[in-house]
């Protein structure tokens, strides 16, 4: 075909189409554009035309195309006028998977305070008691490991970092963030599973907690108290304050026990809270034992760190009393597809 | 570790007016935490939790001192009453004292004096009511004393039946017991020693005490006890410790022995005790005091700059100010040069370095009353390489979008679990103490916790669940290969499971990769990159479709973002051809090798199955130019004759 042929074939075609406004949209799209299409067979042909006319072509061919859009476009909107449509059909919802609500947590935990310049970052789950405890300023049968009813696993001791446990705490990752970095600033934020001897409705085997140490020069209680109260705002609300108060943690001199004030009865008291306040974990400045074991010198550096369940952080929030918290490790769909 | 107060109780140590609530209020931001006010009796009772290192607080006298310290900075008027117990009077006969033994390596201190008389009379109301107060049984007087003086000032005691000492010979040593010797305690129940425990030997080598954790049956207080030896000890807290865990014997003189209770506290614990055995009992006191104390603990002063403060708090508080509030604590305190030099008093063994001056200071300060900011120093830059947690959340995101479940399931799995998890059941961590039979082993496959899932949802016909979790390998001497996992269970068709992870794939810009089968396998691995790693694999079993995927594999392959690939100047003629293939023929190396057929078959993809008739869709490109019919029909022959030679199908229709 030559290229004056094949552009008469388009001019015809475009005056086809005019004569065919009439025709519905699916009966357009047949006859145009199906697979033996007018339009589809004629498109196919360029590709045969000497180079030179196939240019010549491409420019109407382009116009045809436009105005077989505009046509089937006409034809919807004419369609549309006399169509008789029931919107108080039910609709059809599409499959809606769920993210699974500690990952939803996690995810806004992470985003709160990587916008405070923390890193996340992540520690094995399975650890030596020197992580988990002994460079915790927790020597071997000292009182205070009785609060974590720690899980070991059958192993040999290590000679020098002693027996392989599953991590009570996320607080493992204190020195060994420091040996990852060798010096300050640190800023690491460490969100992990955790493990306990205990079972009840409000203790499962495992858990998750999230664990902030920040150790610089020129760190003081301060820092620790206006990170608490960013947290705190962003996650619950505006509006919600923190408090310390005194508490004792064999890694942190000082340690506080941490309280956020009640969103729902803005800290005046009410069912929920007792006294205005939810407990929801310890913080503390960090021990300078602690800083020495991870090879940062305390009278240079101080620094504060915190470990809170991430499941008591969560379900504080307004509506999210879950009153048994097992049901988070179910894989009870109905309970999943909640959230 | 929790203590019961009755306000009555501690009005007795302590000079202040104030209502319980405010109490509550500020000894809980300055002090110990007190979680609950309970009405019992007419009285308003404080449940307070005491920190572990603070065994000089775990008594009436310990929370009274506490709020003598703390209630002035809120502006309360309060004083710690002083001890008024008299001392301990002359002996109106003298009884023999037991010959004691002593050994200073496990024993701080011993205070022993007898008293005869002892009228069993029933605990008085007073007391019964405090002590039924606490939660605690009444007995008699006799027994009830001794737990009330426990609790008022903190220090264990112990009463001994003295016929019974003196019956067996009148000897204590203080010893280690030997492996395998037996005891029995004062409630009936029998113990072998494991050896090293702290006891307490007669003349005959029998043991008759497990001092600073409980009586034993042959020489404690019985019904028919007329004669007592008092007695308080102090025994090594380690030792305590030990013994009193090794046993599960947590008594509450236990747990105040292994926190380092304060010897000295022992002389007002006796004094008391025998002033309330004299009033209640009308006993009188028949030796003199044996009071063996070699080494009076004493702390070594600590010195405290004004720029320790200042560093902790970011504010700097008078030193003179700070010198009152230690001394409140009845801390020695000298100001000299900028500095504060603090000499702890006997029961605060945790006051050892200048930050637990701080700490004090700080808290009594008020928390409250600092700043709050955030840092203004340096972020941290350096980042560990190995993780990428936006990618977890992408891939979580994409599988949930989907219409697929999230799931958390835990990392400890049963016997029947590990074992269907490919590896041996010795080849498996095994906690050594597990909670429950369902919780043993540390998994290393994540499917048959998914599958689990699956079968615990019987109503959903067709269910995917997915995690990424952590399998636990064992190696040698190290810690366990921890590695973060995708897996996904599926009872949705294989052909759908496979191309929902080929699709992450895309998503995660992995363009690079292969999934290698044998014919009939119910098996594939997944290979990442030109070098093939292997990532992960695909199984097939009893309806159910199951991926499990290494996501540091993902993270070293995946990509930010694609590489942009300039849009087409030539067009691609896609076609569907059809082919009848015989039962049984696996269809993934046909199609691979019509994809290596021939560079201008671009894509070759399964578009429709029916019975043995299999429609693929085949799209020929060539960028150079545009293809012709007659350009294309040699290749469409080529691939007819390719199905047709490498698994006998044929084309359905004919070639033009």
């Amino acid at each position: 075909m030559t290229g004056t042929a094949y552009i008469q074939q388009i001019q015809q075609m475009l005056l086809a189409l005019g004569a065919d406004a009439g025709l519905s949209v699916p009966a357009l799209q047949q006859k145009y554009l199906g697979a033996n299409g007018a339009f589809t067979v004629l498109a196919k042909q360029i590709a045969e035309l000497d180079p030179n006319d196939r240019k010549a072509a491409g420019r109407p061919l382009n116009e045809l195309k436009n105005a077989l859009a505009a046509a089937i476009a006409a034809a919807g909107s004419a369609e549309s006028a006399n169509d008789w449509v029931d919107l108080s059909l039910p609709g059809k919802k599409p499959a809606v998977g769920h993210i699974h609500p500690i990952s939803q947590a996690m995810a806004e935990i992470t985003r709160i305070f990587t916008s405070i310049g923390f890193t996340r970052v992540r520690y094995p789950e399975v650890d030596w008691d020197w992580y988990v405890f002994e460079s915790l300023n927790m020597p071997p049968d000292h009182p205070a490991r009785d609060e974590w009813e720690t899980f070991f696993v059958d192993r040999a001791p290590d000679s020098k970092k002693g027996q392989m446990v599953l991590t009570t705490h996320t607080s493992n990752g204190q020195v060994r963030e420091m040996e990852r970095l060798g010096e300050p600033p640190i800023r690491m934020i460490n969100i992990a599973r955790c493990y306990r001897r205990q079972q009840d409705v409000t203790h499962t085997q495992m858990f998750h907690q999230f664990e902030g140490l920040v150790v610089d020069t020129g760190i003081t209680i301060q820092h620790l108290k206006g990170t608490l109260d960013y947290f705190a705002e962003q996650f619950y609300g505006p509006g919600t304050k923190s408090r310390i108060r005194p508490f004792h943690f064999q890694f942190t001199e000082p340690s506080f026990e941490v309280d956020f004030s009640c969103h729902l009865c803005n800290g005046t008291g009410c069912k929920f809270c007792k006294s205005g306040w939810h407990e929801v974990g310890g913080c503390g400045m960090v021990h300078p034992n602690v800083l020495r074991a991870g090879g940062i010198d305390p009278d240079v550096y101080t620094g504060f760190a915190f470990g809170w369940g991430v499941e008591r952080t969560y379900t504080l929030k307004e509506g999210l009393a879950i009153d048994d918290i097992r049901l988070l490790y179910s894989g009870d769909l109905q309970f999943l597809e909640q959230f | 570790m929790n203590i019961l107060i009755p306000h009555t109780w501690l009005l007795e140590h302590l000079s202040v007016e104030i209502e319980p609530k405010k109490l509550q209020e500020y000894l809980s931001l300055s002090g110990p935490s007190v979680e609950r006010i309970y009405e019992r009796a007419g009285d308003n009772v404080y449940d307070i939790e005491v920190t572990t290192n603070r065994a000089d607080a775990m008594s009436i006298r310990g929370i009274a001192r506490e709020a003598a310290a703390i209630l002035p900075q809120f502006g309360v008027e309060a004083k710690l009453k002083p001890l008024a117990n008299p001392e301990v009077p002359a002996p109106s006969e003298t009884l023999p004292l037991p010959t004691i033994t002593e050994n200073d390596q496990l024993n701080k201190r011993t205070l022993c004096v007898v008293l005869s008389n002892v009228n069993r009379a029933p605990t008085p109301d007073w007391m019964a009511d405090r002590l039924t107060a606490l939660e605690m049984n009444v007995h008699d007087a006799a027994i009830d004393i001794t737990n009330y003086i426990t609790h008022e000032l903190g220090h264990p005691c112990h009463a001994f039946d003295y016929d019974k000492l003196v019956a067996s010979g009148n000897q204590i040593t203080i010893t280690e017991a030997e492996a395998g010797e037996p005891f029995t305690l004062l409630d009936g129940v029998s113990y072998q020693a494991v050896g090293g425990e702290v006891v307490f030997k007669d003349g005959a080598g029998s043991i008759i005490d497990l001092p600073s954790i409980k009586g034993t049956a042959n020489s404690s207080v019985h019904a028919g006890t007329k004669r007592i030896m008092l007695l308080a000890e102090s025994i090594d807290a380690k030792k305590v410790r030990f013994a009193s865990m090794k046993h599960a014997i947590r008594t509450t003189a236990a747990q105040l022995m292994e926190k380092n209770a304060d010897p000295t506290l022992a002389i007002d614990v006796i004094r008391l005790g025998v002033q309330l055995y004299q009033k209640i009992c009308g006993a009188t006191v028949s030796s003199e005091l044996y009071d063996h104390f070699p080494h009076p603990n004493v702390h070594e002063a600590v010195t405290l700059s004004s720029t320790d403060l200042i560093r902790y708090l970011g504010v700097a508080i008078p030193l003179e100010e700070a010198k009152v509030m230690l001394e409140r604590l009845e801390c020695v305190v000298v100001v000299s040069n900028e500095s504060l030099i603090v000499t702890p008093p006997s029961f605060r063994p945790d006051l050892a370095i200048p930050a637990d001056i701080v700490e004090e200071v700080a808290r009594l300060y008020g928390y409250h009353k600092l700043p709050s900011r955030l840092m203004e120093s340096a972020i941290p830059t350096n980042r560990p390489t190995d993780t990428n947690f936006s990618l977890e959340e992408t891939i979580k995101e994409f599988l949930s979008t989907i219409g697929w479940q999230e799931v958390y399931t835990y990392s400890m799995v049963s016997e029947a679990e590990a074992a269907a998890s490919g590896f041996a059941l010795a080849e498996h961590l095994k906690l050594s103490n597990p909670l429950t039979d369902d919780k043993v082993y540390l998994r290393r496959s994540l499917i048959p916790s998914l599958s689990a899932v699956l079968t615990a949802n019987p109503m959903r016909q067709i269910l995917s669940v997915f995690e990424l979790a952590n399998v636990y390998h064992p190696t040698q001497n190290e810690l366990p290969q921890q590695t973060l996992t995708l897996g996904i269970v599926s009872s949705a068709e294989y052909r759908v499971v496979r191309g929902v992870l080929e699709a992450l794939l895309n998503k995660l810009h992995i363009s690079d990769y292969t999934i290698e089968t044998a014919a009939g396998s119910t098996e594939a691995i997944l290979l990442l990159g030109a070098d093939k790693v292997l990532a992960g694999s695909i199984s097939y079993a009893a309806g159910k479709t199951a991926v499990h995927i290494s996501v540091r594999a993902l993270v070293a392959h995946a990509q930010s973002h694609p590489t942009y690939k300039p849009q087409a100047s030539t067009a691609t003629i896609r076609e569907d051809l059809t082919f009848t293939l015989p039962k049984k023929t696996a269809v993934g190396p046909i199609m691979s090798e019509l994809k290596q057929l021939d560079p201008r078959v671009s894509s070759v993809e399964l578009s429709a199955v029916y019975n043995e008739n299999h429609t693929f869709t085949i799209d020929y490109h060539d960028p150079t130019e545009n293809l012709t019919s007659e350009q294309i029909a040699p290749l469409r022959k080529q691939l007819v004759a390719t199905v047709e030679k490498s698994s006998g199908g044929s084309l359905v229709g004919q070639l033009t």
